[in-house]
């Protein structure tokens, strides 16, 4: 089964029902991703398909074959961060950080749908994504932040 | 365009597309067969499939939120993680249902085994339109709803039937899986049930 995570091709010998998460993590060693509760309740395994955030415990391998994942590791790099990775760390939003970067991955595609989103607009689009430290202050602080970087404020 | 809103046109254009096998015969009854009794019998049941939460979860009308209800949550509340529907009714406003409801190949029917996991269909999830509201409704409000078209997608019976006969998150409340209730008697009997009704001139309780 071909898959093509982060702009690499990836062949990778799977049952077609092995759930995303687990074929990033130990097929390909891509540990950006967590494993929170396996239900989508927790928010920690969201990447992108195509563009959307999905939690990656509920896609099958066989559902995002031919698809385009991007994971954490595929959004920007130390030497060139995303815009929303930029402004986590002006914020120091993380603190464990075991659910950042499924926070992050969402904070990234709500800012596409929504590039001025209010505080209302940031917990609806973040609510799916539970943080046991509860950073979610400096979350909302920071998708603000990111917008207005965003838009040139 | 750019490519992610070419995804979310994708996913609303496809929205409620079936394959084949999951057909199920449409066959009604000749006008004036059925007695309006017979028909008031077969809405009784109609009822009971779109009150039950399997339904009537993602028949919220205007409140925005789908609900969380049924024997495996005792106390009805609402959907957790602050979700809305948007006017889009798929969340692309706020959160996409399929963030967590995501899409499945349609030749894979696995899916939803895990108990508490969050569905998922080979259709974009989404809710039904506000219009279309069914939850804590009583049954001559929802009766009257399906019989109009202003209320029901201006569809008649044999639209309606076809609707039932292509979305598959109808389908899927059927064989729901993960030891969820599915919704009462089959897709198959409730699509008769339609029919029947529709035969027997759509009669509604309060008539």
């Amino acid at each position: 089964m071909k898959l093509s995570v982060n702009g690499t091709e990836h062949e990778v010998d799977v049952e077609p029902d092995m759930p995303l998460l687990w074929v990033l993590r130990d097929e390909l060693g891509i540990t950006g991703p967590k494993f929170g509760c396996g239900i989508a309740q927790c928010g920690a395994c969201t990447v992108h398909v195509d563009g959307l955030a999905v939690r990656s415990c509920q896609l099958a391998a066989v559902d995002v074959e031919g698809s385009d994942i991007t994971t954490i590791e595929g959004l920007g790099t130390p030497d060139n961060l995303h815009v929303v990775q930029e402004v986590w760390i002006a914020h120091q939003v993380a603190q464990c950080g075991y659910c950042q970067s499924g926070q992050i991955m969402q904070a990234v595609s709500l800012l596409e749908l929504n590039p001025e989103p209010t505080d209302d607009d940031i917990d609806a689009a973040m609510s799916g994504n539970l943080c046991r430290c509860g950073t979610y202050p400096r979350i909302r602080a920071a998708v603000k932040a990111a917008a207005a970087k965003l838009n040139g404020v | 365009m750019k490519p992610i809103f070419a995804t979310l046109t994708a996913l609303i254009l496809s929205a409620g597309m079936t394959s084949a096998e999951d057909k199920v015969q449409i066959d009604p009854p000749a006008a004036g067969s059925i007695s309006p009794e017979q028909g008031l019998q077969a809405w009784s049941r109609i009822y009971e499939v779109t009150s039950h939460p399997r339904c009537a979860n993602c028949h919220t009308g205007a409140s925005d939120r789908p609900m969380w209800s049924g024997p495996a949550y005792g106390k009805a509340r609402v959907h957790g993680m602050n979700i809305r529907a948007g006017e889009s009714r798929i969340g692309a406003e706020f959160l996409m249902c399929a963030t967590c409801h995501t899409t499945k190949q349609e030749d894979w029917d696995n899916a939803n085994l895990t108990p508490h996991a969050a569905p998922r269909v080979a259709t974009s999830w989404r809710l039904a339109p506000v219009e279309a509201h069914w939850f804590g409704q009583s049954s001559e409000s929802i009766c009257a709803q399906l019989r109009d078209p202003a209320l029901n997608g201006d569809r008649d019976v044999m639209d309606l039937a076809e609707h039932l006969n292509h979305d598959l998150i109808l389908h899927w409340a059927w064989a729901p899986g993960g030891g969820r209730e599915p919704a009462p008697y089959s897709l198959q009997a409730h699509v008769d049930d339609l029919l029947a009704w529709g035969a027997a001139g759509t009669p509604c309780p309060q008539d």
